[in-house]
């Protein structure tokens, strides 16, 4: 077990820039930069550790929900309320293509392994591939068993995984053409992956964060504490897979550890709603974002 | 013609000379054929033949233009806007009188004008223009002593309609809307002052009542008319009178378009010259619209990001989820609602601005106006929520069920007997008196009053009954909401003409209850689920930390499993909301579903405790009380975790593309799309008939002692699919080869059986066309098979040994000649008296070989033969492989030799045959009969009439038996051509035959 002590808790940066709420923020896979998007129809890009804004990128028509960077950072995916989802060339800034089809808001977007596909989960109820290396905007699959809005989606190189608010979380094998539907009974707000990909951390609606099995679908752990009733808030787990970190409805951000459920630390980071939190692949920071309309770098 | 040409004297310029000419003919061809085609074709021009241009005529545009004297595009110069004159003529001008007139013609017209009537003149406008008119005329012409044009009032012309009097007489003018407003000056000015006095002492507006203004009656008035008041004036006033224009812009121009927030601000300025009201009113509407809406510095703020789409339209998703929490939501949504608002709703503001300006009014804190609510009847205390029935229902005095009873053989009294016991569980017992009574003397209805099929009858009624009741209780539940009614076991087993097993109709609304099927409990358990939540007080607490909730729960439990009527106040506290009741109703279901599950587990443990549980609950229908109030915090927690998570999988099918990027192998890479799945089974099925029938064989020839043949030649999956139902039959036929070598076995060497086997296995692979009815096919071989095996152990018992030995001669040169099929029909023969023939031929093997090789029934294989024979060597060595028999193929050669000396012999039946063959059938089977060769007749002693039963056997076979001898002559094609002569008409036959063939097979075996 790592120590408390190692867990961020200091405020490094304000990320301030974001007219309106921050409704997501992104580590790139290496963790030196990150990316925002919120309600001002805007993305930017931020090296949170010196605290500069780097970039925006303009086109949504409506708030951005979700953005997502390719391993090698030349790609950006994001979607939001327009209904689209844009796929835009970072060192542009141009839109590279817009795949619409969405029936309504697009809540969340992840590119896969190879950045050359765009799972997206939309409130219209279903799973949305598109290709990026096409020029299609058609949709390659629509997964549509869900029930009720998608929440977020995760990919592995072989599986799309998807939080929906219908307390599903589900696991769409591409290797043997099976649907895994792991009901939790609470609506799935967000989705994260252990880094060993052995399990899912799945935030439910009830103030619960629970840890699921990807192999057997059993219950590990819920990690209660923190308030998330009506928000979308992110939660994720720390690098090493010892801590489980998640926003609060009161501009907390909670810790617990992940064996024992224990609240590890809590301190108010915002103003108000914690919508994201986002820990870096390698050093003991992460970002957080919030309805306040900052992004902080807590060390 | 010399000596003339000297004479001629010549004027005028000579035509150019002959090398010129050819000189330009040539420049003409090389150009044409050199660089011209170096030209672009655009650039090139027509030349004659003499190497010109072509000139036709200024006119025409002079010289030919190149391309094709074209506009110099391959299209030309096509009108773009091209219109047919065909359907879309010039447009015929209608003419009119006045374009054939003169000016002064016209002017002469001019002085006659159309205008009202003066009858139809209702408001007078004209008439009273005229009299005006006529009225000046007058004064002018006579001086009177009032000075000035006399008053409209007095001028008026009678046409004047009374309405208008009478509206005038009420103080209507022209030009006015009618209605009893009294927008009229006098009181605006009294009301101005009252506004500003009102201004002053607007804290003691409680006093204002009081105040014996005489505008005081004018308020009231308008109070009670506040709609009338907004729009006094505005119904026949246009509305740019309501909505002057005071501002220096265009028309239409609206300065605030992509500035809202300076139009509010405007209005305030405006607003704040008319009075204090307006910003009252403005703070209603904002009151209205729940927006914290401020004028102050806030309101010219610059807002965050930018323009939306302008035909996307916000709706009520689009309300900010955070607009509590920050603040600057606020002037974001001002900023994207404000256009719209403006723009639609000009005129309820401008009520709302009345509705402000009413001097001395304040929209009241606390209005006597209210709703009218009517608080819900208090519940006694004591009120037990579901209502218990003296006799839980109607039926319910029935002890029991009527016994199951198989319904009657008469399909159509079954269905009588269902539809009355359906229609009477619905419309009551009236029905079935009235039916009864109608029907009396009809023998049908006997069901009623007890005669045939009664007790079918009170069953059927029974089963309706309680499924009535079942739904009746669904219903009262309230559960039916959206969810289409779930198909209950028994209802399916309904539409499927299912007999319901035993006690299906008690599981309704439960599938898990079917568990505990075995035993009939108290009536009452039938339509209440069995189990209840007593017996597992541990679990059934999944909301222990909220006392109030698990009593609601288990008051939910209670009805769930006991029936009755739901009230809308157990499931749920009365203060709570309707979706928060929703919720936890939700909640109840899914935990009440684990709950059930946990029981299921444990039903087999706890069965015999659950059965004296269930007869108690039965008899008594317990409620719960506080019993269960024992906390178990940790099974509680159990409990839930064992709700969820839940897991299920699903097919599901990732395209193509889909993995292709993601670098995987297509799961469901060369399958059939999900639509060909459902045919899948099929084929599985028939696969699976494969595989046992070739179990069922091996087995066989491993009980003979025999040596399993070689495998099949490798086949594609196809084939094995297509052939699958022949292969079937024809592995019959072997396993009845198999039977009736059993004997056999101990004079012939089992290479042979299995060189007769390994000839049958292959032949299923020519048999391309019969794949239909594999199952029926499946049937009929193996309802027979088990009797054959029997039935021929029987018999071979019974079978004297020198007939064995005979047998196994003719059969093996049979299957040598491959006339199998031939030979069965013989051995049909045989069943009657044993044939001589047989045992003087029992030495001469290769002479019945020959005799048997002619036989009319195997002309066709003749045919086939001769096509076949360019390959014999190839056909004889592959049997040597399989067979492992030397001996055996060359009897085979030699046979073949004799036939083909044969036909040398005796070419006029055989060739004639052979060419009839391919002729037709009918044909074929005449000359059988005509000219059957000596060989025959020889060989053939049977009476007459065998002989005939087995030629029309041997016909009916004769399609396979060609097979199974053309077969070993790997000669597809031909065979196909061969039997699809026949194969039409044969069809049918072959397939109603099938089971017959097994039959001779059977028979044959017997000898």
């Amino acid at each position: 077990m790592s120590d408390v002590s190692e867990l961020p808790s200091k405020e490094a940066n304000v990320l301030k820039g974001h007219e309106g709420g921050v409704l997501a923020a992104r580590f790139n896979s290496d963790g030196n930069y990150c990316l925002s998007c919120g309600k001002d129809r805007t993305i930017r890009l931020w090296n949170p550790h010196r605290g500069i804004h780097i970039k925006t990128y303009k086109s949504h028509g409506r708030e951005v929900r979700d953005v997502h960077v390719t391993k090698d950072n030349s790609k950006l995916v994001s979607c939001g309320g327009d209904r689209q989802v844009f796929y835009w060339d970072v060192a542009t800034g141009r839109v590279i293509r817009k795949f619409r089809g969405h029936g309504s808001e697009v809540n969340a977007v992840k590119f896969n392994e190879y950045a050359s596909v765009v799972v997206s989960a939309g409130y219209d109820q279903s799973l949305r591939a598109w290709d990026c290396r096409s020029h299609s905007t058609e949709p390659i699959q629509i997964i549509d068993t869900f029930s009720d809005s998608v929440m977020s989606v995760c990919l592995t190189k072989t599986e799309i995984i998807a939080g929906s608010v219908d307390g599903t979380v589900r696991t769409f094998d591409i290797r043997i053409g099976r649907e895994i539907s792991d009901n939790l009974g609470q609506p799935v707000n967000c989705i994260s992956m252990s880094n060993d990909d052995n399990c899912i951390l799945a935030g439910c609606l009830d103030s619960t964060l629970r840890l699921l099995d990807r192999s057997t679908g059993e219950l590990l752990q819920e990690y209660k504490g923190h308030i998330c009733k009506s928000y979308k808030l992110d939660c994720c787990l720390t690098n090493t897979d010892a801590h489980v970190a998640g926003g609060s409805e009161d501009g907390y951000i909670y810790f617990w550890d992940l064996v024992d459920a224990s609240v590890l630390s809590r301190f108010r980071a915002h103003s108000s709603v914690v919508t994201s939190v986002s820990y870096h692949p390698t050093d003991n920071c992460m970002v957080s974002a919030s309805v306040d309309g900052t992004i902080k770098l807590v060390k | 013609m010399n000596t003339d040409e000297d004479d001629f004297v010549f004027y005028g310029t000579p035509i150019q000379s002959e090398e010129e000419l050819i000189s330009r003919k040539k420049k003409a061809v090389a150009e044409a054929s050199g660089h011209l085609r170096t030209l672009p074709s655009w650039k090139q021009e027509v030349r004659d033949e003499e190497g010109r241009r072509r000139f036709h005529g200024a006119f025409t545009g002079g010289f030919s233009a190149g391309y094709y004297n074209t506009a110099g595009s391959k299209e030309g110069w096509t009108p773009q806007t091209f219109t047919s004159s065909r359907k879309n003529r010039a447009e015929f001008k209608q003419q009119s009188m006045l374009n054939f007139l003169d000016e002064d013609e016209k002017e002469e017209l001019e002085g006659r004008y159309l205008g009202t009537a003066s009858q139809f003149d209702t408001f007078g406008f004209t008439a009273a223009e005229i009299a005006r008119k006529q009225a000046e005329k007058e004064q002018q012409q006579r001086p009177s002593a009032v000075p000035g044009p006399a008053p409209d009032e007095i001028v008026l012309p009678a046409t004047e309609s009374i309405g208008v009097k009478l509206l005038l007489k009420m103080g209507w003018r022209h030009g006015h809307s009618i209605n009893d407003s009294h927008a009229n000056s006098l009181y605006k000015a009294r009301r101005e002052a009252r506004k500003a006095f009102l201004a002053f002492s607007s804290d003691d507006a409680k006093s204002q009542p009081e105040d014996s203004e005489p505008g005081e009656e004018d308020h009231k008035r308008i109070l009670d008319h506040p709609s009338v008041d907004g729009f006094s004036s505005s119904q026949s006033t246009p509305v740019y009178i309501l909505n002057p224009k005071e501002d220096t812009h265009g028309l239409g121009y609206d300065p605030y378009k992509h500035a809202p927030e300076f139009r509010e601000k405007k209005r305030t300025r405006v607003s704040g010259k008319q009075g204090h009201g307006n910003k009252q009113a403005l703070s209603i509407k904002d009151s209205l619209f729940g927006l914290k809406f401020t004028f102050g510095p806030s309101a010219g703020r610059a807002a965050p990001g930018f323009g939306i789409g302008a035909l996307e339209e916000y709706d009520a998703e689009d309300e900010d989820v955070y607009a509590s929490v920050y603040e600057i939501e606020d002037t974001y949504i001002q900023e994207d609602e404000e256009p719209l608002r403006s723009n639609t709703e000009n005129k309820p503001k401008l009520i709302w601005k009345e509705h402000g300006v009413l001097s001395g009014f304040k929209v009241a804190l606390n209005s006597d106006y209210q709703l009218e609510r009517f608080d819900p009847p208090v519940i006694p205390k004591d009120f037990l929520p579901h209502h218990k029935f003296p006799s839980p229902l109607e039926f319910d005095n029935k002890p029991d069920a009527p016994p199951e009873v198989p319904p009657p053989e008469d399909d159509n009294l079954k269905i009588l007997i269902e539809g009355v016991a359906t229609l009477v569980a619905r419309c009551g017992k009236l029905f079935e008196d009235l039916s009864r009574e109608k029907n009396q003397s009809n023998p049908l209805f006997s069901f009623l009053t007890g005669g045939n099929g009664h007790d079918y009858y009170s069953r059927k009624l029974w089963e309706e009954q309680q499924k009535r009741n079942g739904q009746k209780k669904i219903a009262l539940d309230g559960k039916f909401s959206s969810s289409v009614d779930k198909m209950t076991v028994e209802s399916r087993g309904k539409i499927l003409g299912e007999m319901p097993l035993e006690r299906s109709s008690r599981d309704l609304s439960s599938s898990i209850a079917s568990v505990n099927v075995n035993l009939p409990f108290n009536l009452s358990d039938t339509f209440t689920k069995p189990e209840s939540s007593s017996e597992f007080p541990e679990v059934a607490k999944p909301f222990q930390d909220d006392p109030g909730k698990q009593a609601r729960f288990e008051q939910f439990l209670k009805e769930k499993y006991q029936g009755g009527i739901r009230s809308t106040v157990s499931s749920g506290a009365s203060n709570m909301s309707e979706a928060a009741r929703a919720r936890e109703r939700l909640d109840f279901e899914a935990a009440s579903e684990v709950i059930e599950k946990g029981k299921f587990i444990k039903e087999n443990k706890l069965h015999s405790q659950q059965l004296m549980g269930f007869s108690a609950i039965g008899g008594t229908q317990l409620t719960f009380g506080g019993l269960q109030q024992v906390k178990d915090t940790q099974d509680e927690d159990l409990a839930t975790k064992k709700i969820y998570p839940r897991r299920e999988e699903f097919q599901w099918r990732p395209s193509a593309i889909l993995c292709k990027r993601f670098d995987l192998i297509d799961p469901s890479m060369g399958k059939a799309s999900l639509d060909n799945n459902l045919m899948l089974p099929l084929h599985f099925q028939s696969l699976l008939y494969i595989f046992r029938i070739c179990a069922l064989f091996s087995s066989m020839v491993k009980g003979l002692g025999l040596q399993p043949p070689p495998p099949p030649r490798m086949r594609s999956k196809m084939d094995s699919l297509i052939v699958t139902s022949d292969l079937k039959a024809m592995k019959m036929e072997e396993a009845f080869s198999a039977d009736r070598n059993q004997p056999l076995a101990l004079q012939f060497s089992p290479q042979e059986v299995s060189k007769d086997v390994v000839d049958r296995e292959t032949e299923p692979e020519v048999q391309v066309e019969n794949v239909e009815r594999p199952v029926d096919l499946y049937k009929a071989i193996f309802s027979d098979d088990s009797d054959d095996e029997i039935e021929a152990s029987n018999l071979n018992t019974k079978e004297d040994p020198e007939k064995k030995v005979e047998v196994v001669h003719s059969t093996l040169n049979r299957l040598m000649a491959g006339d199998f099929l031939e030979s069965l029909g013989k051995e049909l023969g045989l069943e009657v008296p044993p044939n001589p023939p047989y045992s003087a031929n029992i030495a001469g093997s290769s002479r019945q070989k020959e005799s048997a090789i002619p036989n009319p029934g195997n002309v066709n294989i003749l045919s086939v033969e001769e096509n076949s024979f360019s390959i014999p060597i190839a056909h004889s060595v592959s049997l040597k492989e399989r067979a492992a028999n030397d001996e055996k193929t060359e009897k085979k050669g030699e046979s073949r030799k004799d036939e083909s000396a044969k036909k040398g012999e005796s070419p006029g039946p055989s060739e004639d045959k052979s060419d009839k063959v391919h002729s037709g059938k009918i044909a074929r089977e005449d000359r059988k009969k005509a000219k059957l060769p000596p060989s025959l007749h020889r060989k053939r002693t049977s009476t007459s009439s065998e002989d005939e039963r087995s030629r029309k056997r041997s016909r009916r076979h004769r399609h396979s038996s060609s097979d199974s001898y053309s077969d070993s002559s790997n000669d597809h094609r031909d065979r196909h051509h061969s039997r699809s002569k026949g194969r039409k008409k044969r069809s049918s036959r072959e397939k109603t035959s099938s089971k017959k063939h097994h039959k001779h097979h059977k028979h044959g075996s017997s000898q």
